[in-house]
């Protein structure tokens, strides 16, 4: 899918400087053979100790002898020749650090008296222009971390010198075609030490890779094209972020528990639903138009304890991706995004347990061999205590409540050969909450995926996928001699076919297909006791949803990438049940009787995404994208806090599929040396079939659905800036969002536009890390954003007796802007081979600021005849400790 | 249920989230005052008032912003009564009492404006009895038990109901909006827990021992239930609502506000 990042101004220098391994050999061999004066030091013999980056080559041989003493003797084309060069040494022999300076220069040396001679050298110039076109050859292979045998994805593998490269899929598998000849590959990772591979390629090779962590180093100064975990310039994909879980691990957290759902909150054009919801707005959307994905499997409700932790355990978690809906063709199914999470397939190479105890939760994760660096597992367990402090309140109910979560994460995989791997990973999650035996919900996710990797040959990678999801929830009632459940479920059986076509040079083609079979029931009541409730279950829905894409990626040059692709997504909507027509108040005027396997209706949309990427230079590009997506799922919800009972729907004969057409422009641009990065991306997004709740709806209905709904169009825009500094003791990004999302819906403030509850304006987030030494990191965020689009009242009235309250327009007003800053600190503790452990610390909400959870208007306590408004808080001030250990 | 599963939701939270409470000042916009017409027409004696009022600004008091100088007046199919003014936004007709079955329509003029609504009144359903059930879940503010009303009632099968309660502690109303309908309980003996939630602390909401409790249950058409839902959940201001809106009128001409006519039942204890 990715394509190299591009070497841009110094293009020709690079033409002409490209350099085989022969020719370093070459070189060495000359350098040794020079004549050597008894009575003097061979110049080359001399040690020197320098640090330069970057530098032009006549300045940096002015620095050396400035260092050393050696003179330099060269001509007008060295001289002004604009090849730069990067040194690292340190009391090593001139000879070795000029043949590595120059590995990839058209130069060589020579020692002339006690001076050393520069010469601009054409042969090794012409050797790689004229590099033999006898047939192109695939090496392909997969990248591994050597310490745990984790694949890596996203790793960079990339041809020195040359403007080509690829990067490791999901599966840590590259495929990279080249015509024949002699290569050095350099490839990296974030958070793995990079590492320069020769090739000579005069057939298809296999060639798996292994990386070093290089999570211990502070920085790792290597001759590199750039840092490894950049940005890709010249891939057209455009709206991404992709975070290893090494770099959420230092940002401080609510009570201490890392969570990957709120870190990805600190990016552009990702908002929080607020404080104490689970949820996400990405560019405007609903919290239901994001895909959760955990290895594939998607999640319905990502979030524990009413939002407060994501239910993604960071132990489990090797990687995260979200894409603000530029999705690549693979993905559909919601309008907003993907949040695809991968798990760790667990330590191939040796045993290992890590954990750690939190003020509210504890964890654990054990790892390690099947058969050594062939098959491994993992299982990850997490429980909250919170409850245990609520025994110590003196409140009776809270005294009786329950109140805590638990989630496992399991994983096992194993290498049938050189070219299979199978997958078999689940998820398994639990909230209860209950006040004193009389009322209790608990609701959970289960996921389960079963998968086959399979090297077709060099060039096909395949991935099959079975899926199992469910989310469900309970809510049981006890009151007097009464008691009521209810019971309601969404569970898919999802079939997944995947193949990346690595297709020659410039070609990269991605196909599959997907069939999933959802089956949601709405509720089921049962009822016993003395109130007259009637047990019953509301009719199931079933649905099919199949989709098929084929997507490539065209490198039109090395300036021009473009990705032009297809979807098409098919969803039936199948029996047995009744579906219903229904009049512009909601009453039903008619019903019809589908058996069980007959098809209601099928909903057919064709999903163009087409992205192009100009490469400007070296270190900017310019890329455009636009995408449709479609969405048959729909989460219909009026609550404030989210609710766990919030329904999912799927669409119906009347609840058409959501549509969602995204236009985006961007502009990145690397800066400093690539340490820093800036990225700016604009977007507008128009929304079809939005649904919201009619004025007065039931929510608690057995009625048909859509009788309570309404129905109508959306847009948003906004431009989102981040700039982030990657490399140093100091780390972290700055990012803003000036957004707007909008609303129309026929029956709702008048059928005119109205802010929809996700409207944005501002969103600012400031992350940094500081590395103060090998023990302590320090980290901070700051977070400030335009407080939620809410209706407030404009008006009163008495009813019955009663005040109630006038509204005019919907979500005109704002709850006052949310800012905050957390403080976090982790100490290294002692650390031996076989034993490492951390204490961190955290202060959420560190001034203390009382944002607002909720608003809500009452007779004043003291003074009836007036009315107040009162705000809710809900967090300031909390600190936390954790203990984290690895052996 | 219904009225159970509302309450109980929104209290589960609140039991996870201690969140602390604070008055602010809030600049809210001021809107130009609306008419709100309350109608009532009941099958008792004295049962015949409209009120009439106007919406004012959220920093006002909460005094009725009472409208004179309207005609108001309520037809059935064959007469039309006039309700005369007794206080300034209070209109009355002594004599009039309507009959179940029958088919009211109120008209409202005034300042050039014209409100009119409709409302059949439908057969009383029989309060059986009613019974105090102790909350095992919360108690009073000051720790006293907390107790609720049980109506008892049978829903006939044949055709839709929707009920209103309204609850009197020694002569005050209770201003929870109670309803329930018979969506899940068509045909059977219900058992019905009439709970609310005393969010100002006011102890002369709480039912103490010796209080004397008064419970009237109106049997409501569709249109005015759809009110009562909708008023209760949409505009009294409690920030559980997302979308908060003004209530479903069934007031024609552009005013807020409802006419109900409606049968009524009543039942006393005392609480022990």
């Amino acid at each position: 899918m990715k394509t190299n990042k591009a070497a841009w101004p110094s293009m020709l220098i690079s033409r002409i400087t490209r350099l085989s391994v022969r020719t370093v050999l070459c070189i060495l061999l000359l350098s040794i053979a020079q004549p050597i004066w008894a009575d003097a030091q061979d110049p080359l013999d001399k040690t020197v100790t320098i640090s330069l980056k970057n530098e032009p080559v006549k300045q940096a041989l002015d620095k050396i002898t400035t260092a050393c003493g050696v003179r330099f003797t060269y001509n007008e084309t060295v001289a002004k020749s604009t090849a730069i060069i990067s040194i690292e040494a340190n009391n090593q022999r001139l000879g070795d650090v000029l043949r590595e300076a120059f590995t990839s220069q058209p130069f060589s040396f020579t020692v002339l008296d006690q001076e050393v001679l520069i010469k601009f050298d054409p042969a090794k110039a012409k050797k790689s222009a004229a590099a033999p076109v006898d047939g192109k050859y695939t090496i392909s292979g997969t990248i591994k971390s050597k310490q745990t045998g984790e694949t890596i994805i996203g790793a960079s593998i990339r041809v020195i010198n040359a403007n080509l490269g690829t990067s490791s899929n999901e599966y840590g598998f590259y495929s990279l075609t080249l015509p024949a000849g002699d290569y050095q590959l350099s490839v990296g990772a974030m958070g793995q030490k990079s590492v320069v591979v020769p090739v000579s390629l005069n057939s298809n090779q296999r060639l798996n890779i292994e990386l070093e962590d290089n999570a211990q180093q502070l920085q790792e100064v290597t001759v590199k094209a750039k840092p490894a975990g950049a940005r890709d310039l010249g891939s057209p994909q455009m709206g991404v972020e992709h975070l290893s879980i090494q770099e959420t691990k230092n940002i401080p957290v609510l009570l201490g528990e890392r969570d990957v759902i709120k870190t990805i909150q600190l990016l552009p054009g990702i908002k929080s639903a607020g404080e104490g919801s689970g949820g996400f707005y990405v560019r405007g959307g609903a919290a239901d138009q994001n895909m959760i994905l955990l290895d594939e499997a998607p999640v319905y409700n990502a979030s524990h304890l009413l939002g407060f932790f994501s239910t993604f355990n960071s132990d489990a978690i090797k990687n995260i991706s979200i894409y603000k809906g530029d999705m690549p063709a693979q993905y559909g199914g919601r309008l907003s995004s993907v949040l695809d999470i991968k798990m760790n397939d667990g330590n191939n190479q040796k045993f290992g347990v890590s954990g750690g105890i939190g003020l509210i939760a504890a964890r654990i994760n054990a790892e390690g061999p099947i058969q050594k660096g062939k098959s491994s597992f993992l299982i990850s367990a997490r429980r909250t205590y919170a409850d245990s402090f609520l025994a110590l309140s003196k409140d009776s109910v809270a005294k009786n409540s329950k109140l805590y979560f638990y989630d496992v994460n399991a994983k096992a995989n194993y290498v049938l050969g050189d070219k299979d791997r199978l997958f078999l990973s689940g998820y398994f999650g639990k909230d209860v909450l209950s006040a004193a035996d009389i009322a209790g919900i608990n609701w959970g996710n289960t996921t389960a995926t079963l998968r086959w990797n399979h090297i077709f040959n060099s060039q096909l990678f395949s991935n099959t996928s079975l899926i199992y999801s469910n989310y469900d929830y309970k809510l049981n009632i006890k009151q007097d001699v009464n008691e009521y459940n209810i019971y309601s479920q969404i569970r898919d059986l999802n079939f997944k076919e995947d193949m990346q076509w690595y297709a020659g040079q410039n070609n990269t083609v991605s196909f599959g297909v997907n069939a999933i079979y959802h089956t949601i029931k709405p509720g089921e009541i049962s009822a016993t006791g003395n109130s007259g409730v009637v047990s019953q279950d509301l009719e199931n829905r079933y649905a099919l949803e199949n989709s098929a894409y084929v997507s490539n990626t065209w490198r039109a040059s090395d300036k021009f990438t473009l990705t032009y692709a297809v979807r098409l997504s098919a969803f039936t909507i199948l029996g047995s049940g009744n579906y219903y027509a229904i009049d512009a108040d909601g009453n039903i005027t008619g019903s019809t009787h589908y058996n069980s396997g007959q098809a209601v209706k099928t909903y057919v949309n064709p999903e163009p995404r087409v992205a192009a990427a100009f490469q400007l230079n070296d270190i900017s590009s310019l890329k455009a994208s636009y995408a449709r997506n479609a969405q048959n799922l729909h989460l219909i919800s009026n609550s404030n806090a989210g609710s766990p009972t919030d329904k999912w729907v799927a669409s119906t004969n009347l609840i058409k599929p959501e549509l969602a057409d995204q236009f985006s422009v961007g502009y990145y641009r690397d800066l400093n040396d690539r340490n820093y990065e800036f990225t700016v991306e604009t977007y507008y997004k128009k929304l079809q079939n939005q649904i919201d709740y009619r004025n007065g709806a039931n929510v608690f209905t057995n009625q048909p659905i859509e009788t309570q709904l309404l129905y109508g169009k959306g847009r948003a825009y906004g431009a989102e800036f981040l700039f982030k500094k990657k490399t140093g003791r100091l780390t972290g990004w700055v990012s803003y969002t000036l957004s707007k999302s909008e609303r129309m819906i026929d029956g709702i403030n008048n059928n005119q536009w109205y802010n929809s509850r996700q409207d944005r304006t501002h969103d600012i987030a400031i992350v940094a890390m500081y590395k103060a030494s090998e023990k302590w990191t320090f980290s901070a965020n700051f977070i400030y954003y335009t407080g939620d689009a809410v209706t407030y009242p404009t008006g009163k009235y008495q009813v019955d007796g009663a005040t109630y309250y006038y509204y005019t327009n919907r979500n005109a007003d704002r709850v006052p802007a949310y800012h905050r800053l957390d403080l976090g600190a982790t100490k290294q503790l002692k650390k031996t081979a076989k034993m490492q452990s951390d204490l961190t610390f955290s202060l959420y909400n560190a001034y203390g600021n009382p944002n607002a959870y909720r608003i809500f208007f009452r007779d004043n306590k003291t003074d009836p005849s007036r009315n107040e408004a009162v705000r809710t808080t809900l967090f300031t001030f909390v600190p936390s400790v954790t203990y984290n250990f690895k052996f | 249920m219904k009225n159970t599963i509302k309450y109980i939701i929104p209290m589960l939270i609140a039991v996870s989230l201690s969140a602390c409470e604070k008055a602010i000042d809030l600049k809210l916009k001021d809107s130009e005052p609306q008419f709100v017409v309350e109608g009532v027409l009941t099958n008792e004696a004295g049962g015949c008032k409209v009120l009439l009022s106007k919406t004012k600004n959220f920093t006002d008091n909460n005094d009725f912003n009472g409208i004179s100088g309207a005609t108001v007046t309520i037809a059935d199919e064959s007469n039309t009564y006039t309700l005369a003014p007794t206080s300034t936004g209070t209109y009355q007709n002594s004599t009039l009492t309507g009959t179940p079955g029958h088919t009211y329509k109120l008209n409202v003029s005034v300042d050039g404006k014209t409100f009119t609504s409709t409302c059949t009144m439908l057969p009383a359903v029989k309060l059986d009895s009613i019974y105090l059930v102790k909350d095992e879940l919360i108690n009073n503010k000051d720790g006293t038990p907390r107790k609720y009303v049980t109506v008892q009632y049978h829903d006939p099968a044949d055709v839709k109901n929707y009920y209103r309660f309204v609850q009197y502690i020694n002569g005050r109303k209770e201003e929870t909006v109670m309803l329930e309908d018979d969506e899940f309980t068509n045909g059977q003996d219900v058992n019905n827990n009439l709970r609310y939630s005393n969010d100002n602390d006011n102890p002369a909401r709480d039912i103490r021992p010796g209080n004397e409790v008064t419970i009237e249950m109106f049997s409501i058409d569709q249109a005015v239930y759809k009110y009562f839902y909708s008023l209760s959940n949409s505009a009294n201001g409690d920030g559980n609502n997302a979308a908060p809106a003004n209530p479903m009128t069934n007031i024609k001409g552009g005013a807020l506000g409802y006419f109900s006519a409606h049968t009524v039942e009543r039942k006393k204890l005392t609480a022990p």
